[in-house]
């Protein structure tokens, strides 16, 4: 079988690839609304519907376990995560006028990256080759292949997991400006 | 009309921009941190969709593997910023990362 060469079959059936597109679509939308309105908890709903369209999406290009994994563990926890911090803060609102200097200056560098990335994209000739079927042997892979990096990956979240809820139930520490204001108090 | 490694390209593509737009413009610790999982997830959408369609090893599964190992340790930075943010929201009542600046 010829490695170089063969064609990589892009999906071409209609209703897959509309899905493909609108999902992309809606992703975009959601993940640029997140990074731009000014209500924190409004933005943290956004990020975590556009973790689910990326989860739609691995459904559609990748193995079932991926987008198990996406939909289930990483949106799950990164959301709870956000919304755990919101409920130790309370800076809903941002003070950032929307199109202050740093906006202005943050469109500028991320129009500059996606022309880069799409002309990089647009002008290579990717080689291709054949694949087998993503969807069979991922566990294996996972289990086989990879059960290092696996498990490193367990302690990493783990460590993450304890040390964030450490760090979170820590007895709160007076900041420099109650300090500073304790001591003026006490004179 | 079809969808293949361009389109996907593309969009993980754009993806990155907006976390790197997030990353530059906001001040807000919670929004940087959203910005850096989508920058992230951008280059876990790529592996993916190069092992879908073809760039990938042999093994068409490592793509996917990839983006979970890629995934765990987005989550895992996630914990660790959000923890410190916590910690500087406790010292200076803002989460604003330039909150200290007078």
């Amino acid at each position: 079988m010829p490695l170089i060469g063969a064609l990589p079959q892009p999906i071409t059936s209609a209703p897959l690839v509309i899905v493909i597109y609108a999902v992309v679509l809606l992703m975009l939308a959601s993940a640029l609304a997140s990074v731009v309105l000014r209500n924190t908890l409004y933005a943290i709903g956004a990020f975590a519907a556009t973790m689910v369209l990326v989860a739609l999406l691995y459904l559609t290009i990748a193995p079932f376990l991926l987008f198990a994994a996406q939909l289930l563990v990483f949106t799950t926890v990164s959301a709870a995560l956000l919304v755990g911090l919101l409920r130790q803060t309370a800076g809903l609102e941002s003070t950032q006028e929307p199109f202050s200097r740093e906006w202005i200056v943050g469109a500028a560098v991320a129009a500059a990256l996606l022309a880069l990335l799409i002309v990089v994209i647009a002008t290579t000739s990717w080689p291709i080759r054949a694949t087998t079927n993503a969807a069979t042997g991922f566990g294996a892979t996972l289990t086989n292949t990879y059960v290092v990096g696996l498990a490193v990956v367990v302690v990493i979240l783990a460590s993450a997991a304890l040390g964030s809820g450490l760090l979170l139930a820590a007895p709160t520490l007076p900041s420099g400006r109650e300090r500073d204001r304790a001591r003026g108090s006490r004179r | 009309m079809n969808a293949g490694l361009n389109l996907i390209l593309a969009a993980s593509a754009a993806l990155f921009a907006v976390g790197a737009f997030a990353v530059i413009a906001r001040r807000s610790a919670v929004l940087m941190l959203i910005g850096t999982q989508f920058m992230f997830i951008a280059g876990c959408v790529a592996f993916v969709a190069f092992a879908r369609f073809g760039l990938g090893a042999g093994n068409a599964t490592s793509g996917a593997a990839v983006a979970i190992f890629a995934g765990a340790t987005a989550v895992a930075e996630l914990a660790v910023g959000l923890a410190m943010a916590a910690l500087i929201y406790r010292e200076h009542r803002s989460l604003a990362i330039d909150a200290d600046r007078g």
